[in-house]
């Protein structure tokens, strides 16, 4: 990734000019209050458990789109999920039919990050991959990349709710955008929506945690059970593992 | 052998399809601002098929401007001194078509207003980051070897040869946008980007025999018929490139079990028509078959068919790589059906609507308006495309 | 040798590298970075309620303490402080509260009364509110 500013690439003089009427500013910005940042020892990731997950349960659905107002315009194919429950039938008939949750898998070799133009989407020091709203110029070539279909694009206009949580923001219309896991709920200590919902109304089927941290739950787990990704095949080292598949 | 270069005159006829142009032109760009307005709500693109119509337009037109610089290559590089004359041509015909794919997959973004973003901060592992620079630097390399053809000859060769080599690396560029996705079964393969390579070299020629035959017919100019024959060699020594890529793609994807399954939808499935019908048989099969004829092939009338052909080829084999590459569902857990309320396990479906044909062909009215004022006002055309005596294009179909 | 009738005139290509020049440097949309300032030095100082251009919208006096940073420096920098705030949040994790958009309504009660005002007078649109809440 290389970045120039819009100074850079309008003319370095600015930069310089505007280099010299903020420097007496940086000083000021010396003593913040409250701060937290995002830790690059952490690893994120999610451990679903498939026999904890029964097919006419959707807590993580409906916590999901309340916490992150994602959007539904009322068209199938145009309707947001970030996450979503896929039911699989065996095609011999052989196995159960079961029913799973899918969202960003949160890759370590990302291929969305890949072939992104503008770095909108990049992976976050402590392993979440996110979407820079504010800098997708909404070429959907992350779209066509992803082996998840985890991504979706903002097909239309999106209006504030009284319902609406204020704390994250609706949606600029001709972006693209995706599970960010919560990064606003983790950076404030507390879990993904869907992984708290899924253990408070649901069948308690999603782990979350640190991977780094070898006495977390999840990193034990991992340890001990046996857990696959989803294409395992393609490299990407998904960090969203499912136990029971 | 190279008479005087001439701009063409303003005649009625020159001006209806100037008009012509330039309403599309203004009906493309209203349907900008009509995407921009309502959001790409207003197309028919889903988060299943995220690229549709105006894409196809922007690639084909893309891949058709590296092509349209074959003329000139062959004079440049490989000394065929008889298509010295439309060298001009054939540089300015690449920058007007690049222009008219640029705007469209431009104005297509979601964001549209961002672009300044892409100069700011820069993804090198990105092809279209790559490609950012091989449509830049395309743009300049020709802009200099038309500059050299009309004022320095001696820089001639190295700007010619600069912009050769250039060419394929951008359409490779171009057929890598594609090839390089490991996610989509119908993109991914080494063989995407020489394919759409080959074809820019079909389609390019084709391009190139029907507006200089149109143009120097509309303008009362003489045009030798060697000339057009020898096009039609290069351009069945094309196709012939493009059959044998397409079979040996099939031949190695069918050796493995485990591109059964996509190869039988690519070729039974819902967009079979636009594989046998449109890569296959009209862009192909059926110009060969015209070109290889004994009667037709000789006429002019009948390479311009098979021209004809050719270019729709281009544009169904990009819709086929488009909308067949990102209709075909994820396999996520093989062995099992899926189903979802996203889709998953489906077959994306794509209806294209009309601003979306709007926005594409107002690419094809930037390329056309640019061409037809260049034609104008530069001196692109010979006033006589001759060829010397005796020269002759020994082979006839 | 067969001899080139030159096309273009040969100034076009002194004149060509001037004219992408002038195309590169064609001003951006105006966005918040680039604000201009309103009043001198001498007339801008305490809140802008008080002190303005004779045309200036009055705008709300904040309630509460001092700001994060002191007013002068705000109304000149508060832009790049956050959209620098923004990056690092977003992009690096970093979150300040003091130092958020969302921290700015506890004082600056309403939109409309403080931000979109002078907005407005400057000519700028800044398209924060598109998506992140703030109280009307």
């Amino acid at each position: 990734m290389t970045t120039l500013d819009r100074r850079a690439v309008l003319g370095l003089g600015g930069t310089l000019a505007a280099g010299v009427l903020l420097a007496p500013g940086v000083s000021l910005l010396a003593a913040p209050g409250e701060r937290t940042e995002a830790s690059a020892s952490r690893r994120w990731a999610m451990l679903i458990d498939i026999n904890r997950c029964t097919p006419d349960c959707s807590a993580c659905l409906t916590a999901c789109r309340k916490e992150n107002n994602v959007p539904l315009f009322g068209e199938p194919d145009r309707d947001i999920h970030w996450i979503r429950k896929v039911e699989l039938r065996d095609k011999d008939q052989r196995r159960p039919t079961v029913s799973l949750p899918v969202l960003c898998n949160h890759c370590e070799h990302p291929p969305c990050v890949h072939v992104c133009p503008t770095g909108a989407s990049f992976v976050r020091k402590d392993g979440i991959v996110l979407v820079d709203e504010h800098r997708c110029i909404g070429c959907r070539y992350c779209m066509i990349a992803c082996p998840y279909k985890a991504r979706s694009l903002v097909y239309h206009e999106t209006r504030r709710s009284p319902e609406s949580n204020p704390n994250v923001p609706i949606r600029s219309k001709g972006v693209v955008e995706k599970c960010t896991f919560c990064v606003h709920r983790l950076d404030n200590g507390l879990q993904p929506a869907c992984v708290e919902a899924c253990n408070s109304v649901g069948g308690g089927a999603m782990l979350f945690g640190d991977l780094n941290d070898p006495h977390s739950e999840i990193a034990k787990r991992v340890r001990t059970v046996t857990s696959q990704t989803i294409r395992a095949d393609l490299g990407l080292k998904p960090r969203v593992h499912y136990q029971g598949l | 052998m190279i008479d005087e270069f001439a701009t063409v005159e303003g005649r009625p006829g020159y001006f209806k399809l100037l008009a012509l142009m330039g309403l599309l032109l203004l009906l493309g760009s209203a349907a900008f601002l009509y995407i921009e307005w309502h959001g790409h709500g207003s197309t028919g693109m889903t988060n299943t098929v995220v690229w549709g119509l105006p894409h196809v337009f922007a690639i084909s037109l893309l891949v058709m401007a590296s092509g349209s610089l074959n003329l000139g290559s062959m004079s440049t590089i490989f000394a065929v001194k008889n298509f010295k004359q439309f060298g001009r041509f054939s540089a300015f015909l690449a920058i007007a078509l690049l222009a008219g794919g640029l705007t469209v997959l431009t104005l297509d973004l979601g964001r549209p207003d961002r672009l300044l973003l892409v100069m700011m901060h820069m993804n090198f592992r990105s092809m279209f980051t790559w490609n950012v620079f091989l449509y830049s630097g395309f743009t300049l390399l020709c802009f200099l070897y038309l500059w050299s053809m009309f004022q320095y000859p001696k820089y001639t060769k190295a700007a010619g040869a600069a912009a050769f080599g250039w060419r394929f690396i951008l359409t490779t560029g171009t057929g890598s946008i594609f090839g390089v996705i490991h996610a989509r079964d119908v993109f991914h393969s080494a063989i995407t980007a020489p394919t759409f390579v080959a074809i820019s070299l079909t389609s390019g020629t084709a391009l190139s025999i029907l507006l200089l035959v149109t143009t120097f017919r509309m303008t009362g100019r003489f045009l030798d018929v060697r000339l057009v024959h020898a096009l039609r060699n290069t351009l069945i020594f094309f196709l012939l490139l493009v059959l044998y890529l397409l079979i040996v793609e099939k031949f190695t994807q069918f050796y493995s079990p485990a591109f059964y399954d996509v190869e039988q939808w690519i070729l039974t499935g819902s967009y079979a028509w636009l594989y046998w019908g449109g890569v296959v048989l009209l862009g192909v099969i059926a110009p060969l078959l015209v070109l290889f004829n004994h009667q037709w092939g000789n006429q002019i009338g009948g390479i311009l068919l098979a021209a004809s052909f050719v270019i729709a080829g281009l544009f169904l084999f990009v819709a086929f790589i488009l909308l067949a590459g990102q209709s075909y569902p994820f396999n996520m857990f093989p062995g099992y059906e899926l189903s979802s309320v996203f889709q998953d396990g489906q077959e994306g479906s794509y209806s294209p609507t009309l601003v979306e044909l709007l926005l594409g062909l107002g690419g094809v009215g930037v390329s056309g308006l640019l061409y037809l004022l260049g034609i104008r006002f530069f001196r692109l055309l010979p006033q006589k495309a001759t060829a010397p005596e005796g020269w002759d294009v020994a082979w006839h179909p | 040798m067969v001899s080139y009738p030159s096309l273009f005139h040969r100034s076009f290509f002194r004149v060509l590298p001037l004219l992408m020049g002038l195309v590169l440097a064609i001003p951006q949309p105006a966005s918040a970075g680039d604000v201009p300032q309103q009043g001198g030095s001498g007339r801008s100082s305490g809140h802008p309620a008080h002190n303005g251009p004779a045309d200036h919208p009055p705008l709300e006096v904040p309630e509460g303490r001092e700001c994060v940073q002191p007013a002068e420096w705000m109304r000149r920098n508060h832009m790049d402080f956050l959209k620098h705030n923004r990056d690092m949040a977003v992009r690096e994790g970093v979150r300040v509260k003091d130092d958020s958009l969302k921290n700015c309504s506890t004082c600056h009660k309403s939109r409309e009364k403080f931000c979109d005002r002078c907005h407005a007078y400057v000519a700028v649109a800044p398209n924060c509110f598109e998506c992140h809440d703030y109280p009307k």
